[in-house]
């Protein structure tokens, strides 16, 4: 499905001419013939691979298709002769046929895979709309007409804080008609603390933080101290390129700071085992792996964990190197059995107040050596280190005397392959600058962040492309391999990649620039021929409209209802939860917070890898098992249920319908400030008038059934006030429920 | 004149939404179609009961006899028999390795004279049904990962797990209750291993293919009442607006999504009018609760979900998860094992028996089963009355009944000491492929590309086993 999109869309809007050997050719010999002829050497078939020119000669003779091997293989209808083999079902299609032919009878010249090239661009004047509008015109269209004032302030509140706009915002952006309104607007968003904290939801999911160890018992961690340097980071707009090196090797810097320190947290998010009967070689070899995944994923674009146990299908990543970037994150003091609550060994403490410190505060520490629990306490003795407290948070730390690293055969730790100690290297398909980096963590993100990486800007602002459009330049953003998709508009990922780089990596300024282009600003309505010519939207002739993640959705509703509690930093809040969450499953309880904790920003929702917040998940939020960079937008009946009946959206309806019922006017004008409250525009005469009356209706059921009122005025932990007459109030809530579920609330348009 | 839902269906036969054509239309409809007619052939059952026996119930106090180990009572397990090297931490410090038969007598049942423990009178009856597979082998010695690998096809976290691939593959049967049901209980003995949202996941697959999970506690389905004050009127009058009022949005932004989404809000009214149907046992007559026991009026046990399981496969569910917890028998093997059985027994026979009188038997599926197995030396100290058993990978039992598997059987052989297969071995993989066999799927072409590549449950493994069927 994937592959035919591409081609109807290049196919029938795209110009014909000279076939593309990366657009076209690479990715049919990639999808069907690399697992047998490619980079792996084990799986190789008849000495033959067809991802270098040299070897594919051997069948093919260019200029001649029908002199050529390859094509009487593919075409073959003999089970015997016919190439891929019947039994793989990777038979090749007659248009994928056709255009081997084709790009043979070219002469079949072959390309470096584009995203292993590092970045350039021309040194002309260019910006994002320049692309698109390009690339649009070339199938004769154009962009859509600006989005309306109100649309446009909802979409970008939503987008850069995570909440929508208040009327009162509304209000004053549309009538400033000053030319640099817009402007204005994005500077103030872009330094709302509201700001980092939007932000840092989705680098929590890529870097798989939770408050939980994530395996059986999934035992209790304190790591939040790196959620809130997280935060910090991105309000103060660190630069990308220190944003990856304090990550990675923080600890590793001259004159490291605690701050820097902390933000090595990132390589401890991953999962810990604290089985009782578990084999700490086994599961120190896991997190190892879950670094140099999660660095592939993340900073690389490139799924690097399939050469864990042979060399990459697909792209030029063997076996031996992933063990080479194994070694980079193999040299820590860690036990691989965890210590069954807490933090597991290396963490350091962390000062009261943390992030809010002073420069005297911000001093490294070091991490106490491994010390061990008493024996005795689990049978057979197993044996644990003592964990860290609460105020304690996990850490990158090197050892004196360097873990030997080896291959490890088919991936197993207790299969290393002796004959070669390895050393910590990158891959070489990776390294397009000539620079010598130290064989280090620190080393590591110099070679990441060099100008002339291929992948690391790239990656980065396809990332954040994907977060104001809702799919990446490239879309699949976890893969820029022979087996990801071509980037859509490959010139303008570049010129980003570049303009990124040459602006010192400043992520803010990366924002403001998409977000000023005239692409973003466009409206998002669409008619049924564009959405036939382009259902995916690749070409950007309208905006997307976006259903809002599964943490805006819970924010949205507590902002709209006055219940929202801002307070950043600190340990995690644990919201309503359905009885017995953990219980029924687990040995654990959840004990609900009160008060303030019941209204915090979802991102500092206690965080259960095992048993995630059920209401998160339905709206597709990541499990933070593995590192998520992708999150998809399904549409279920759970999700219907969740918003009409869970007691959180229950309650914020409640406290919309007292925020409505205190407004002036008549109940429709009333509702209409309810309306646009959520939607930030002001709803149709005909709107207004059917929900008032619904009102009416809901009014005269309550009047009576009083018992009723009051049993749905119960729900949650909020009272109401006694001065609002409870049948109005009840009947309203109802209302409120309404808006509250439109599909326009829960989308920015 | 736009319908939104003709366009729809349109927009995601073109590739759109989530990139999963026909299929993401599915769901649109209420019924779903699933991949039929690409992937599905000769299907033999139509539905999975799996009754999941979570911890790792021991095989060599159930089903994996072995007369000749009484009279070793005590003595050493050889290393030639059991190495060292993939015993677990909790054992492998031990000083001594004694062999502990089982306390309990065995004795054949039925015509195919199937070995069985006194434990499982029940089940015992039903042995022509069964197809016992002694031969069973995973790959995991840890609690987590054995049974995400059961599963899952794997032990690494976010793949898929076999109720997501199956409502993929197949779709669903019913247009007002979701296709896949997970249910969970735990045994009065009250250890109990956890369990993890990730074991009915979708893993990689949208998320509307995940196991819903029954709830034992407060509401069944999340959510599923309205909130205590609203009545169903007020629900259908508010639904009726937000219908006119997101069919407005609609016709200005002809966005398809919310033709879906409104078919979503109906789909979940209509759930909420079927739920309270499916847990009012009281049309039950009494012969049910002879079969099930008693236990099965009691919201939340083993016995309440197999008959909650017949009651969703008779309504169209396609794939029925249990999970009954505390089979991990460390120590007190004797008591506790007699506690577990005593709260499964009955009611897993009744389900069998109650799916055959009604004729449901032929195009059911159950699976009966843990993660993995039990060492046949003792965990701390061996006396004639008590002993414990650790983990063991090497080999277990498992039985299907129903839906194309061959009744009857007894599948596999260990050796001596129930601790490695001798003959006709089942690795995980090999399951999973017979039981998508048997739903008339080739485990080859039942696939999702993600990262890169096409992933199937049984990843690169796994052959359909063709003496396990009919």
């Amino acid at each position: 499905m994937r592959i035919i999109s591409i081609v109807l869309l290049f196919g029938t809007l795209g110009a014909a001419g000279k076939l593309s050997f990366n657009r076209d050719i690479r990715p049919i010999l990639s999808n069907k013939c690399f697992a047998c002829h490619g980079p792996d050497s084990k799986t190789r078939e008849a000495k033959l691979r067809l991802d270098q020119r040299g070897s594919a000669l051997k069948v093919i003779e260019p200029g001649a298709p029908d002199k050529s091997e390859l094509i009487a293989r593919i075409a073959h209808v003999d089970d015997e002769e016919m190439m891929p083999p019947p039994e793989t079902n990777k038979s090749l299609s007659p248009e994928e046929i056709l255009s081997l032919r084709k790009w043979i009878e070219e002469g079949a010249q072959f390309e470096p895979h584009w995203a292993f090239i590092p970045a350039t661009r021309k040194n002309e004047p260019r910006n994002i709309d320049y692309f698109i509008i390009r690339r649009l015109r070339d199938s004769n269209l154009t962009l859509s007409s600006p989005a309306s004032k109100e649309t446009l302030i909802r979409r970008v509140s939503l987008d850069l804080t995570g909440i929508p706009a208040s009327p009162e915002e509304v209000s004053a952006f549309v009538n400033d008609s000053s030319p640099d309104a817009y402007e204005k607007l994005i500077d103030r968003l872009l330094a709302s603390p509201r700001y980092g904290e939007h932000m840092a939801a989705f680098w929590m999911e890529a870097s798989r933080y939770a408050d939980t160890d994530g395996y059986q018992n999934d035992r209790y961690r304190y790591q939040w101290a790196w959620r809130d340097w997280l935060i910090r980071a991105l309000n103060q707009n660190l630069p990308y390129d220190k944003f990856i090196t304090h990550q990675l090797a923080g600890d590793m810097l001259p004159d490291t700071t605690l701050h820097q320190q902390i933000a090595t947290g990132f390589c401890r998010n991953h999962r810990i085992n604290s089985e009782a009967g578990s084999i700490p070689e086994e599961w120190q070899a896991e997190y190892v792996a879950d670094r140099v995944d999660t660095l592939g994923t993340v900073f690389l674009g490139l799924t690097v964990s399939c050469a864990r146990c042979h060399d990459h299908k697909f792209d030029p990543i063997s076996q031996k190197e992933y063990y080479q970037l194994f070694a980079y994150f193999n040299n820590i003091p860690e036990f691989g059995t965890g210590p069954n609550n807490g933090n597991s060994p290396p963490y350091i403490p962390v000062p009261k107040d943390y992030p809010n410190i002073d420069e005297a505060t911000n001093k490294a520490q070091t991490p106490e050596p491994i010390t061990w629990q008493k024996k005795g306490q689990y049978s057979g003795g197993v044996r644990r280190p003592v964990p860290g407290k609460e105020n304690t948070v996990m850490v990158m730390h090197e050892q004196s005397i360097p873990r030997e690293t080896y291959l490890l055969n088919r991936g197993l730790y207790n299969d290393p392959d002796k004959s070669e100690k390895l050393q910590p290297s990158t891959p070489s398909s990776l390294n397009t600058s000539e620079e010598k980096f130290e064989k280090n963590r620190l080393g590591l993100a110099q070679w990441l962040i060099h100008p002339k990486h291929p992948l690391t800007s790239r990656v980065a602002v396809n990332r954040y492309w994907q977060h104001f459009f809702g799919a990446g330049l490239v879309r699949t953003p976890e893969n820029f391999g022979a087996q990801g998709e071509a980037p859509t508009h490959p010139e303008l990922l570049d010129w980003l990649a570049v303009e990124f780089i040459e602006n010192g990596w400043d992520v803010k300024a990366l924002h403001k620039l998409i977000v000023m282009s005239m692409t973003y600003q466009q409206s998002s309505l669409t008619t049924s021929q564009l959405l036939a010519l382009d259902p995916e939207n690749r070409l950007l002739a309208r905006a997307p409209r976006l259903r809002l993640t599964a943490f805006a959705i819970r924010d949205q509703a507590l902002f709209a209802s006055n219940l929202l509690v801002e307070k950043q930093y600190g340990p995690p809040a644990k919201p309503y939860m359905p009885p017995k969450i953990w219980s029924a499953i687990s040995n654990n309880k959840y004990k609900r917070d009160i008060g303030d904790n019941l209204y915090r920003r979802s991102l500092y929702t206690y965080w259960r890898r095992t048993i995630p917040p059920p209401t998160m998940m339905t709206f597709n939020a990541g499990d933070r098992e593995v590192c998520t960079i992708q999150q998809s937008r399904t549409n279920t009946p759970l999700q219907a249920l969740t918003l009409m009946n869970n007691v959180a959206f229950v309650e914020a309806s409640r406290f919309l319908a007292e925020r409505i019922l205190r407004t002036k006017g008549s109940p429709s004008e009333k509702i209409a400030i309810g309306y646009r409250i959520l939607s930030g525009r002001t709803p149709s005469k005909e709107t207004t008038e059917r929900l008032a009356q619904d009102y009416k209706a809901y009014q005269s059921d309550f009047k009576n059934t009083p018992d009723k009122a009051a049993e749905l005025l119960k729900i949650g932990d909020k009272a109401y006030n006694q001065d609002l007459n409870p049948t109005d109030l009840a009947a309203m809530t109802i209302v409120a429920t309404t808006i509250l579920n439109l599909d326009e609330s829960l989308t920015r348009e | 004149m736009n319908d939104p839902f003709n366009l729809t269906r349109r927009y995601f036969l073109q590739g759109g939404g989530a990139g999963l054509g026909s299929l993401a239309l599915g769901s649109l409809l209420g019924s779903e179609h699933g991949l039929h007619s690409s992937v599905v052939s000769k299907p033999k059952a139509k539905r999975i009961i799996y009754l999941f026996q979570s911890g790792g119930p021991s095989q060599l106090d159930l089903f994996d006899h072995k007369p000749g180990l009484k009279k070793r009572f005590g003595e050493e397990v050889p290393t030639s028999i059991y190495p060292d090297e993939r015993k677990t931490k909790m054992s492998a410090a031990q000083s001594s390795f004694a062999t502990a038969p089982s306390i309990f007598n065995f004795t054949r049942h039925g015509e195919s004279g199937a070995w069985m423990s006194e434990l499982l009178p029940h089940t015992a009856k039903m042995a022509d049904e069964l197809c016992i597979m002694r031969s069973l082998h995973t790959e995991a010695i840890n609690h987590d990962p054995a049974i995400t690998f059961l599963q899952t096809g794997s032990q690494i976290a976010g793949r898929p797990s076999m109720g997501a691939w199956m409502h993929y593959g197949l779709g669903s049967n019913n247009s007002d209750l979701p296709a896949f049901v997970a249910m969970s209980s735990r045994g009065k003995a009250k250890t109990g291993q956890p369990l993890y949202d990730r074991l009915w996941g979708a893993g990689f697959l949208p998320a509307k293919y995940q196991g819903i999970k029954f709830r034992n506690q407060g509401d069944p389905v999340l959510d599923i009442y309205d909130p205590p004050g609203v009545s169903r009127e007020m629900r259908r009058r508010m639904l009726d607006s937000l219908k006119k009022l997101n069919h407005d949005r609609f016709s200005i932004t002809q966005d398809p999504k919310i033709a879906a989404r409104i078919s979503q809000y109906e789909l979940a009214y209509r759930m909420q009018t079927s739920v309270p149907g499916l847990l009012d046992f009281a049309n039950e007559p009494k012969d049910t609760f002879d079969l099930y026991g008693e236990e099965a009026k009691k919201t939340g046990t083993y016995a309440y979900n197999c008959l909650m399981a017949r009651r969703l496969a008779e309504r169209g569910v396609r794939y029925i998860q249990l999970f009954h917890q505390g089979w991990d028998q460390h120590n007190n093997l004797p008591g506790q094992m007699r506690s577990q059985a005593r709260d499964t027994d009955q009611a897993t026979a009744g389900l069998l028996r109650d799916l055959k009188q009604r004729g449901m038997l032929d195009d059911t599926l159950v699976i009966w089963g843990g993660e993995f197995g039990r060492t046949v030396y003792s965990q701390g100290k061996l006396t004639e009355k008590n002993y414990g058993r650790d983990h063991h990978p090497g080999c277990f039992t498992m039985w299907m009944a129903g839906g194309g598997a061959k009744p009857g059987i007894t599948y596999g052989q260990t050796d001596d000491y129930s601790t490695s297969v001798v003959k006709d071995p089942v690795h995980v993989n090999d399951l999973h492929a017979t039981i998508l066999k048997l739903m008339g799927i080739d485990h080859k072409r039942l696939t999702h590309f993600h990262q890169g590549r096409e992933f199937r449950l049984t990843d690169v493994g796994g052959n359909p086993i063709s003496d396990l069927m009919a």
